[in-house]
């Protein structure tokens, strides 16, 4: 083999050595789904799913409950509780809190409720200082407990500490339809889920900015963001599947399709990863949660 | 005016001039085989061609090879360009930087409208007047034809006394100049009378199709069929600040709680469904969907659901578009016929979240004579849903035929008959 054709040959092998190498930080593989309750009732599209490293819980929207479940090694251990509040009819996002709360939007009331680890009702997370009636789509807890929350109203990102304090106010761009937002050491990264494009404003920036290209050929209506090891998650809500970004835009892969086995996703919603890497989506249409794996 | 236009062709013919003696020194050609030549064979087909009252004139001239390679083409009829390239050697009508252009040009070039030899309409148009705009523009033309009250530019002057077929490049939709400027060039804007039809309010700067149709109406002062009714009965501060304020375009409110004024009934309605559309909550509300003083369309919609649902959902409209099966409520904009556009209980705001209900509006067939379907018809793909139309068909279309989600009917069947894959 001439050494031109070696270098060509090389030249061609290292990027596709480098997309496996991309791709197998994050491929998700299904390790089992969760369609009940302890008393087997049925989930009913469930849109938020929040977890940790021992737990996780679930938005089960269309039964208007948040249902918390216990995890072991290997999987589900076991439905832990079940909460019910007039406060939030109707459940579609979650988080957790470092003091072991769940924080739930409420998708009729646009607002954010706190439930304390018995799973009892502990206020409004009431935004002191942000605009005057705010309508939240989308919310995001950082490490330290501080909230960023999208507000449609006043087409602001609101930046409040763990009490709710909003202590920075930013902009959004007018023109995109953001969903949904996830920060990443300080950054805040938006997304637009009716161009496909992605947002983001440093710790202390004044302006969002766009992030790479729009992703429209690759997506049909991204409705939610999240991060892990230093990448972008997107779940592409219509088109049924989970894109892969770098922080700095760029297209990593997709997987997941549409389909009603195992594995499959339809209209997926909310997903959530865990410290160890057990991945947790919220699958609405196929009215269950499911538990991927990333090793 | 004229003198101007007559200028241009001048130079237009001047410039031509020489590219057609030069491409005839190119083919080294006797004298009359220009186009003399090429009548002996053609002749008869030209007979009747150049007793028209209009014929082009390199046809007149007999110059054949101004458009035309008498030994060889790559392009079809012997064209010495592609059509459209051979046209505009001589023709620079389209704009370099067009806001809008002309679809036909782009999809059909020059013979989309013009006959390239002879025609007996002015400018070798293959029909005369309205007639030929109304071959594609039908509804517009019978609207603007059959109005109660009409526009004086269409009857007078046409669809060309506003528009430029063949491009802009000052305004969308083709438009001679953008408006307002295009309408007040007609409408004096400092007259009392334009004043008084407008409360006193300074409109002269405003989008002025914001309100009226200028294809003509049934509605006086040439409004849209759909009026607000604060705009019918011109009362424009029920809204606006009075016409004599420092402001008197700002709303009196800002946002939802001008709207909340009069909807109130509605908006409360809205607020107890479960699930409320986004732009309701958006800054804009109301008016990311509706326009606030008058539409072609019901409900005063910004336009046809199509061009309003699909600002944010093209996708789904994009869906549709490609599949070779179309489903009439999305192909036709009825997006409403199965979504409510406020709010309500189901995900994806449908109206009737039982599907089979739902699909079987229209489908009522399906309820007896189908697969079989129903609550009590689970799934074996997944034991929380149940067998219904979406299990093998996608609403809004697929690449695949029949709505269905994969390419043939046994790679859909055999995901629940697992027995019968091959």
């Amino acid at each position: 083999m001439s050494a031109n054709r070696a270098l060509r040959l090389l030249v061609l092998l290292l990027p596709l050595a480098a997309g496996t190498a991309r791709g197998e930080a994050l491929v998700l593989s299904w390790s089992s789904s969760v369609y009940q309750d302890a008393q087997e009732v049925p989930l009913a599209a469930p849109e938020g799913v929040a977890c940790t490293a021992s737990s996780f819980a679930v938005a089960d929207t269309g039964k208007q409950r948040i249902l918390l479940f216990a995890m072991k090694p290997g999987g589900v251990a076991a439905q832990t509780g079940e909460v019910k509040l007039s406060q939030v009819p109707v459940p579609v996002r979650l988080q957790a809190d470092s003091k072991g709360n769940l924080l739930a939007l409420d998708g009729k009331s646009h607002k954010i409720v706190r439930i304390n680890p018995a799973g009892a009702f502990a206020g409004f997370v009431d935004l002191k200082g942000g605009p005057a009636a705010p309508a939240v789509v989308a919310f995001k807890l950082d490490a330290g407990d501080g909230l960023y929350a999208l507000d449609a109203a006043s087409g602001k990102l609101l930046v409040a500490d763990a009490a709710g304090a909003v202590s920075r106010q930013v902009e959004l761009p007018k023109g995109p339809l953001f969903t949904d937002l996830t920060v990443v050491g300080g950054t805040v990264f938006a997304v637009d889920g009716v161009g496909a494009t992605v947002w983001s404003v440093e710790r202390e920036g004044k302006a969002f900015a766009q992030v790479g290209a729009s992703l429209k050929d690759r997506m049909s209506f991204p409705a939610y963001i999240t991060s892990f090891q230093g990448k972008l998650l997107l779940v592409d809500q219509n088109g049924m599947g989970i894109v892969t970004l770098g922080l700095d835009g760029s297209y990593l892969g997709r997987q997941l399709a549409l389909g009603w086995n195992d594995g499959f996703v339809y209209y997926p919603s909310q997903l959530c990863f865990n410290e160890g890497g057990d991945a947790f989506l919220a699958d609405r249409g196929n009215n269950r949660v499911q538990l991927f794996t990333t090793k | 005016m004229n003198a101007r236009i007559a200028l241009i062709f001048t130079a237009l013919a001047l410039a031509a001039g020489p590219a057609r003696a030069a491409d005839a020194k190119k083919l080294k050609l006797k004298p009359g085989a220009e186009g003399k030549v090429c009548l002996d064979c053609h002749g008869s087909q030209f007979d009747d061609i150049l007793k028209k009252a209009f014929v082009h004139t390199p046809v007149k001239s007999r110059d054949c090879t101004g458009c035309h390679n008498p030994h060889a083409s790559d392009h079809g009829k012997l064209l010495s360009a592609e059509p459209s390239q051979a046209c505009l050697a001589c023709h620079d009508v389209v704009p370099a930087k067009a806001r809008s252009t002309h679809k036909v040009v782009a999809e059909k070039g020059c013979v989309g409208c013009h006959d390239p030899h002879a025609s007996a309409f002015k400018k070798n148009l293959l029909k005369g007047g309205n007639d030929l705009c109304a071959g594609c523009h039908k509804p517009i033309a019978e609207q603007a034809q059959k109005a109660k009250f009409k526009h004086k530019p269409i009857e007078q002057g046409g669809c060309v006394a506003c528009h430029d077929p063949h491009g802009s490049a000052k305004a969308p939709s083709l438009l001679k100049s953008d408006v307002p400027e295009l309408c007040v060039a007609c409408h004096k804007t400092d007259k009392p009378i334009f004043a008084k039809q407008h409360q006193g309010y300074p409109v002269a700067k405003a989008r002025c199709t914001s309100c009226h149709d200028p294809h003509g109406s049934g509605k006086r002062g040439m409004l849209y069929e759909n009026v607000h009714p604060p705009v019918a009965k011109a009362m424009c501060s029920q809204c606006h600040e009075a016409p004599t304020s420092a402001q008197p375009l700002r709303t009196r409110q800002a946002g939802v709680a001008l709207c909340r004024g009069c909807h109130a009934q509605k908006l409360n309605e809205f607020g107890e469904k479960a699930r409320t559309h986004r732009p309701l909550l958006d800054g804009a509300a109301c008016l990311s969907c509706h326009g606030p003083h008058a539409s072609k369309e019901k409900g005063l919609l910004k336009g046809d659901m199509i061009q309003v649902c699909g600002s944010c959902h093209a996708d789904t409209i994009r869906r549709q578009a490609i599949s070779p099966t179309k489903h009439a409520p999305v192909k036709d904009g009825q997006c409403t016929a199965c979504h409510d556009p406020h709010s309500a209980a189901a995900p994806i705001n449908l109206k009737n979240p039982d599907v089979v209900e739902s699909c079987g509006q229209c489908h009522d067939w399906l309820k007896h004579s189908s697969h079989p379907m129903g609550e009590k018809l689970k799934d074996p793909r997944n034991k929380n849903l149940h067998i219904q139309c979406l299990s093998c068909h996608r609403a809004h279309g697929t690449e695949f035929k029949k709505l269905m989600p994969f390419p043939s009917t046994s790679e859909l069947c055999t995901k629940c008959h697992e027995q019968f894959r091959r």
